[in-house]
Formats: C-alpha cells, sequence, structure tokens
C-alpha cells in the first residue's frame, strides 16, 4: 500500500497481567497481558497485538441479577462454582467476573461466606478472576482484605475503585498484589486523577485497569465511547496517567426498555445483540475487556474480534 | 492545509454584496472556513484567489446524494476522525439487499419493510433508508424485472444498483434512472461504461478497489470522465481490512493528504461473512453507505440505536421541554418526581417510571440539557429553579398532598429546596434503575 497514516503517536498504552500462573505462583492455567498498544485498536502493525478479552459476569446472589440470564443459565446461577465452570468450559469466556453482590443485601455482615464463594469459583475454573466487592463503606475494607487474600498470588482484577471509596480496594491490591478497577464517570479528567490519587497511594500504574463507566447502547453509550477514544488518544499522545487499558461493562444493558419489554421470542437475542453491538464499538474504541452478562453474546463477540484482528489483504482483491 | 477565516477573508472581495447569500464576506469566509461553503458562490472572486482557496475550503470529504424525494439521504462531508472533536454530521444509509433471484413477494414484503418500519426512541424516528438490488442471476432481465418490481411499490426508497455488468445496469436503470439510484460498481475493467451510465442517468457511482492505490485511480479515472459523485467500496477481505483501510482513508482526506480519497466510503456488510459485527463496526468507523441482508429484530434495533448513539451532536445535550409530564393516570396522591431535562435522564427514568406501574408525574426542569451530576455541580439546578418550576407547572393544582421526590445525586439541595419550597423533600435514589423499589417501600 502507497499511503500511509501519520497519526502522530508518541506513547504506548502501559501493560496489565492479569492472573497468574503456577510458575507466577498462581493456579491459573492462562494469564494475559493487555495493554502494549501503540495506535489506533485493531490497526496495530505487529501480528500478536492481542484482541480484546471477553469477561463473563456472575454473581453470588441471582435474586438481583437480570431475570433473562437467570432464566437463560438455570439452576446453574445458584452456584457461583458450577456457574464459573460453565463459563469457562461451555460459554467459552477469557475471563470470569465475579460480583459478591451478596453484599447488597441490608445488614449484609457474613464476610466469612464471601472468602468460600470466591475459593469455589477459583476451584471451578482456572481462568483469571475479576472481583466485585461491596458497595458499602462499612464493611467495604473487610470485603476486599477477604477477597484479597484468599486469592493471595492470583493477581485477581479487583473492582471497583472510584474518587469516593479507593482505599480499602487500593489496601488489598497492594497486600496481595492483585490490580484495580479505577471507575469515573464518563470524564476524561476525571478519569485521570482518579489514576493519580491510586498513584499517590502507591498503586503502580502496570496495577491499573481504566473503567471509564458504560451507559447501556441507547441510554449514554456515545458519552461512554467518546471518553474511551479521548482516554486513547491522550494515552497515545504521551499522557502516562492515561495510558492504561480499558474495561468496558455496559451493566444497565439487561435492565433497558428495548431488552426488558422485547417479546419473549427475540428476548434473548434483544438482549445478545445489545450486548454484542456494545462491545463492538467499544472494542473498537479502545476498550480492551469486553464484560458481557448473557452466555449468547460470546461466541459471536470472539468471531468478530478475530476477523477485526485480520489485516492483511490476500492477493487478488482488486 | 486548512486556511483560517481571516486567512480567506483577505482574498475575499470585501463588498460585503451579499450575492453568496451571506450577509457579510467575513461570516462567508468563516463559512469557507468551516467547509460549509463553496467558492463558487462569491462572483467577484479572481481565478487565482479561487484557485487558492477551492482546494483547501472545499468539504474535505465530497457530500453525496443518494435517491430523490423525501426518502433521499445525503453521505460525506464529514470533517473529524473522533466525533468528539466535533460531530459527525451525516449517518449511514443501511439499506436491505434483495438478490435478484427473490420471489416476488419477497421483494415486496422488503420493501414494503423498509418503507414503514418505524422505530421510535428517545423522541426520534430511525428508519432504514433504502433498497440494494442484487444482479446475482447475471441476467440483465431477472435483474430489470426484480428493480421493476421494487419501484412498483411506488416507496421511493433510494435504490443501490449492483451488478458488475453494464449492461445489466442499463436495463434496470430503464426504471429507476430518474430516481438517483447508487450504481455499483466500478472498476479497472468496467469504469468507462460506467460512467457512461452514471452521467447519462446523473446518478452517483460507486469504485471498488481492493487497495488505495486502486482506489485513487479510480478516482482519476472517473473525475477525468465527469463523474464527481463518486463513493468507495474498499472490497475488504475481513472486518480487520475494512477498519484499516476506512479509518487511514478518512484520516488521509480529514488532512487532505490524499485528496482523492476525499468520497464517502461504501460497505457491503452482507458480504463480510459477519453481517451484525460489519453493522456495528461500519457504523462507528465511517461507513456512509451499508449493504446488510434484512435484519432480524435484535440487530435491527441495536443498528438503528447505536447510529443514532455515534450520529448525536456532542456538542449539544439533548433536551427536553420542562414540564410536568404524566405516567400513567395520576391521581391527586400521586407521587411527583422532580429531574433534569437531559433528554437521556428523562427517557431513563421514565422508562422505570412505566414499569414500576405507579402513575405519578414527572416535574422537568430547566438545566439546559445538563444531567442531575453536572447541573448540581454547576449550581443550574438549584432550589430556586425547583421552587419556580413548581410554580410555573402549577404542580400545586394537580395534587393535594406536598411532597417531592428528588434525584439521589440532588441530595446535597434536599434542605434549601424544602426552604425555599415549603415542600417535604424524599431523596430518591441515585439510579433510575431502583425507582420502581423505591416507590414501592417509600411512598405510602
Amino acid at each position: 500500500m502507497g499511503y500511509d497514516c501519520n497519526f502522530g503517536w508518541t506513547s504506548t498504552i502501559g501493560n496489565v497481567i492479569l492472573g497468574a500462573t503456577k510458575a507466577d505462583g498462581g493456579t491459573r492455567r492462562i494469564s494475559y497481558t493487555i495493554g502494549g498498544g501503540t495506535t489506533l485498536p485493531f490497526i496495530e502493525k505487529r501480528t500478536d497485538a492481542p484482541v480484546p478479552l471477553i469477561a463473563f459476569e456472575i454473581c453470588d446472589f441471582p435474586g438481583f441479577w437480570s431475570t433473562i440470564v437467570t432464566d437463560y443459565c438455570g439452576d446453574l446461577v445458584n452456584h457461583p462454582g458450577e456457574w464459573a465452570k460453565a463459563a469457562d468450559a461451555s460459554y467459552g469466556a477469557d475471563l470470569i467476573r465475579l460480583y459478591l453482590n451478596s453484599t447488597r443485601q441490608r445488614n449484609f455482615s457474613d464476610i466469612a461466606s464471601l472468602g468460600t464463594v470466591v475459593e469455589q469459583v477459583l476451584g471451578a475454573s482456572t481462568l483469571p478472576l475479576i472481583i466485585e466487592g461491596s458497595n458499602e463503606p462499612k464493611i467495604d475494607s473487610e470485603v476486599f482484605q477477604k477477597c484479597g487474600e484468599v486469592a493471595q498470588g492470583e493477581r485477581l482484577l479487583l473492582g471497583t475503585a472510584e474518587a469516593g471509596k479507593y482505599r480499602s480496594i487500593a489496601a488489598a491490591a497492594l497486600a496481595y498484589n492483585h490490580s484495580i478497577i479505577a471507575q469515573s464517570p464518563i470524564d476524561i479528567n476525571l478519569a485521570k486523577q482518579m489514576n493519580i490519587l491510586l498513584k499517590e497511594i502507591g498503586v503502580q500504574r502496570d496495577h491499573i485497569v481504566i473503567d471509564p463507566y458504560t451507559g447501556a447502547l441507547g441510554y449514554g453509550f456515545e458519552y461512554s465511547y467518546s471518553a474511551m477514544e479521548r482516554i486513547r488518544f491522550s494515552a497515545l499522545k504521551g499522557d502516562i496517567d492515561l495510558a492504561m487499558p480499558m474495561i468496558c461493562s455496559a451493566a444497565d444493558t439487561l435492565t433497558i426498555k428495548e431488552v426488558r419489554e422485547a417479546e419473549p421470542e427475540v428476548k434473548n437475542e434483544m438482549a445478545i445483540q445489545w450486548e454484542f453491538a456494545t462491545g463492538i464499538a467499544a472494542a473498537a474504541a479502545g476498550a480492551e475487556i469486553i464484560c458481557v452478562r448473557h452466555p449468547g453474546t460470546i461466541p459471536l463477540l470472539k468471531k468478530a474480534f478475530a476477523d477485526m484482528k485480520k489485516t492483511v489483504v490476500p492477493a487478488g482483491v482488486s | 492545509m486548512a486556511l483560517k477565516a481571516l486567512d480567506i477573508y483577505k482574498l475575499l472581495p470585501k463588498k460585503n454584496c451579499k450575492e453568496c447569500g451571506d450577509p457579510t464576506c467575513l461570516t462567508f469566509a468563516m463559512k469557507l472556513a468551516g467547509g460549509k461553503a463553496d467558492v463558487e458562490l462569491c462572483p467577484y472572486l479572481s481565478d487565482e484567489a479561487k484557485s487558492v482557496l477551492g482546494a483547501s475550503t472545499r468539504p474535505p470529504i465530497r457530500l453525496v446524494k443518494i435517491g430523490v424525494g423525501v426518502r433521499s439521504f445525503k453521505v460525506g462531508e464529514e470533517f473529524v476522525l473522533y466525533r468528539h472533536e466535533k460531530t459527525f454530521y451525516h449517518p449511514p444509509g443501511i439499506v436491505f439487499r434483495i438478490p435478484d433471484t427473490m420471489t416476488e413477494e419477497a421483494i415486496v414484503a422488503v420493501t414494503k419493510r423498509v418503507q414503514d418500519e418505524v422505530f421510535t426512541r428517545v423522541g426520534s424516528d430511525l428508519r432504514f433508508n433504502g433498497i440494494a438490488i442484487e444482479n446475482v442471476s447475471g441476467s440483465p432481465d431477472i435483474f430489470a424485472r426484480a428493480v421493476a418490481t421494487v419501484e412498483n411499490v411506488k416507496a421511493h426508497l433510494p435504490p443501490v444498483l449492483i451488478s458488475k455488468d453494464p449492461a445489466a445496469l442499463k436495463a434496470a436503470l430503464v426504471h429507476c434512472g430518474t430516481y438517483r439510484p447508487l450504481l455499483h460498481a466500478a472498476s479497472q475493467e468496467n469504469f468507462r461504461e460506467m460512467c457512461a451510465l452514471a452521467k447519462q442517468h446523473g446518478c452517483p457511482l460507486v469504485i471498488r478497489s481492493g487497495t488505495l492505490d486502486g482506489l485513487v485511480q479510480l478516482v482519476k479515472d472517473c473525475t477525468a470522465e465527469g463523474v464527481t459523485d463518486l463513493v468507495m467500496d474498499l472490497a475488504p477481505a475481513s472486518l480487520g481490512d475494512f477498519l484499516r483501510r476506512s479509518t487511514g482513508i478518512r484520516q488521509l482526506a480529514i488532512t487532505r493528504a490524499v485528496p482523492d480519497l476525499g468520497y464517502p466510503v461504501y460497505l457491503n456488510a452482507a458480504a463480510t461473512g459477519q453481517q451484525d459485527a460489519a453493522v456495528a463496526l461500519g457504523i462507528v468507523k465511517y461507513a456512509s453507505v451499508i449493504v446488510t441482508d434484512p435484519l432480524s429484530p435484535g440487530p435491527t434495533k441495536a443498528a438503528l440505536t447505536l447510529r443514532q448513539n455515534i450520529y448525536t451532536d456532542p456538542q449539544k445535550p439533548i433536551q427536553m421541554n420542562p414540564g410536568l409530564y404524566r405516567v400513567g393516570t395520576p391521581d391527586k396522591d400521586a407521587p411527583v418526581l422532580m429531574t433534569v431535562n437531559f433528554s437521556l435522564t428523562f427517557f431513563t427514568l421514565q422508562g422505570y417510571l412505566e414499569s414500576s406501574r405507579v402513575p405519578c408525574f414527572m416535574l422537568i426542569v430547566d438545566t439546559e440539557g445538563l444531567s442531575v451530576l453536572t447541573a448540581v455541580a454547576a449550581g443550574k439546578l438549584n432550589e430556586t429553579l425547583v421552587r419556580d418550576s413548581i410554580k410555573k407547572f402549577a404542580v400545586e393544582n394537580e395534587v393535594t398532598h406536598r411532597k417531592l421526590i428528588i434525584p439521589g445525586y440532588a441530595s446535597p439541595l434536599s434542605g434549601r429546596i424544602e426552604d425555599a419550597t415549603g415542600w417535604k423533600v424524599l431523596v430518591g435514589p441515585r439510579d433510575a434503575a431502583e425507582i420502581g423499589e423505591f416507590l414501592h417501600e417509600e411512598w405510602k
């Protein structure tokens, strides 16, 4: 090709390692290195650039989960270990993201039970794990401490730090060498500020994944899309405090009107297509971990990402 | 390089004659600088000034109109690589593909679907845009008959005619030649015949090549033949191939590094083997005409919504008219929920209120389209605004109680709102998804 684009990039997205294999002191069968991008997503010249990872989200309290998923997955959802095993072996996820949403029940205090759940999930699947802890300042510290401890050596990704609550997560991550999801409300400046806060208390850049917050498609997704593009742009232009990989989780997707009120016979298709279109667009904007809740979305995204990575033009096309 | 408005102004006659349609030479210069006007509109420019301005003020990507009448659409005339730099102006036309071997009933059904189907969301009507008839049969007669079948529905949809064979296109153009169909596609082998047809019928033409060099050559060839309304098919070998070249073309075109690539991009999603992914990718990454087989309900809504999102102008928050809105048929005891006039906030809350099945009032106050969080931070949402809105929209005549539910993110204002309005304030959840539960538990 005779034309080369010059975007004037000067910098690279930093790497973050997810999961630790036996060689690195963990028990995962694989560990992923994300980041490393030197230009816009999917147009890297090197052929070994990673494709976005697909994280399947599960939880320990399915009563708070979308009934589309709980109906689809059946009794599995009552057994986080079994559910994780299915995500790995049948659904084909690259990562498991466990929401400890039992902590969202009123006056929750059974911290020990969380340790058991994490152990079950770690035992049932050897994929790297993302854990979402509590959302309640009173118990945050104990919850993250427990997760960090039980999964020591596994190089978890722990979520989710926000400007108002990050100390407990950071403490657990620092103590047990896990990484952190740093979330900010769809704003590049707040994303940067969040990363600086974490840096100031000692969290290394290579232990941070940016979550710019993803609004559901049709409900603010365009803001998230542009926030991701801006973060990637600034990172490539040399802003080191934004040069971390990004995670996209459009967690509201299954509760928006178009999906919730779809006719029963197309409800699953609607959920899958909504997650799918979101995942494709987010990946094109620079997200490197795409989270989904419907198992049916995973094979579609995998196939698409594999083809999005192919850039070689075969001979004979004219 | 693009010129600044003042540099352009120096080259203008400074007569303020208004003959270009602008009130002053300076406003005309500003339009030229933004690529929103044509130098030819000024009758007093010297040829030298024209040649200086022409190359740098015409839009970096040509505007191409497809079809005629109310359903026609325009593509191109884009200026940026990222929507946040300005905005994307012309959403891609999504056209449904019909092979000419399809039965007449099926052709009519697809045409009627594109004619009638509307998906209304956030106050806008979203539609597919046209019909692409593909000469799969290889026969000019069958192709022409299929095109005639589409046209006989009288839906007046923009047509795309797909055939390598100029004879087949010629036969089809008998039925739709005056409707500005998009012809697909000119290649190195057939561009002369294709250009002749495009010129004869005044239609836009797709050029097709698997390399940027090939496209540039075809642009030179076709413009030399006198056809300038061009659209480029990149003949992508994979989604990644599309992504890479589409991005490259956009960048090379908007920076005017390769002006010959300044034409809208065509994507046949149906031919990629991953149609739904290709449609989504085409929408976000610079496709202007997307051809797809008729989509099932999921991809239909997802694609139309994604296009609406990406082509929303990021410079303007979408606003609702402030006022008192009803959900269901609320009575005098029904709850009143106050929120901002950012349309996304409105529609999200409205959706959850509808599914809560609690009839209620939504008091929408004017924060100039800012969300709750930003409006509170910017001081736009304050107790005076709430008090004045209650008065202005006569809320006190609608309900007998004096209780106001405010968004969770507005909780810092609760005391001041109580003092200013005399209403008791209940702080609702931060997340609209929890409003149903909140009403069922807290509204007695």
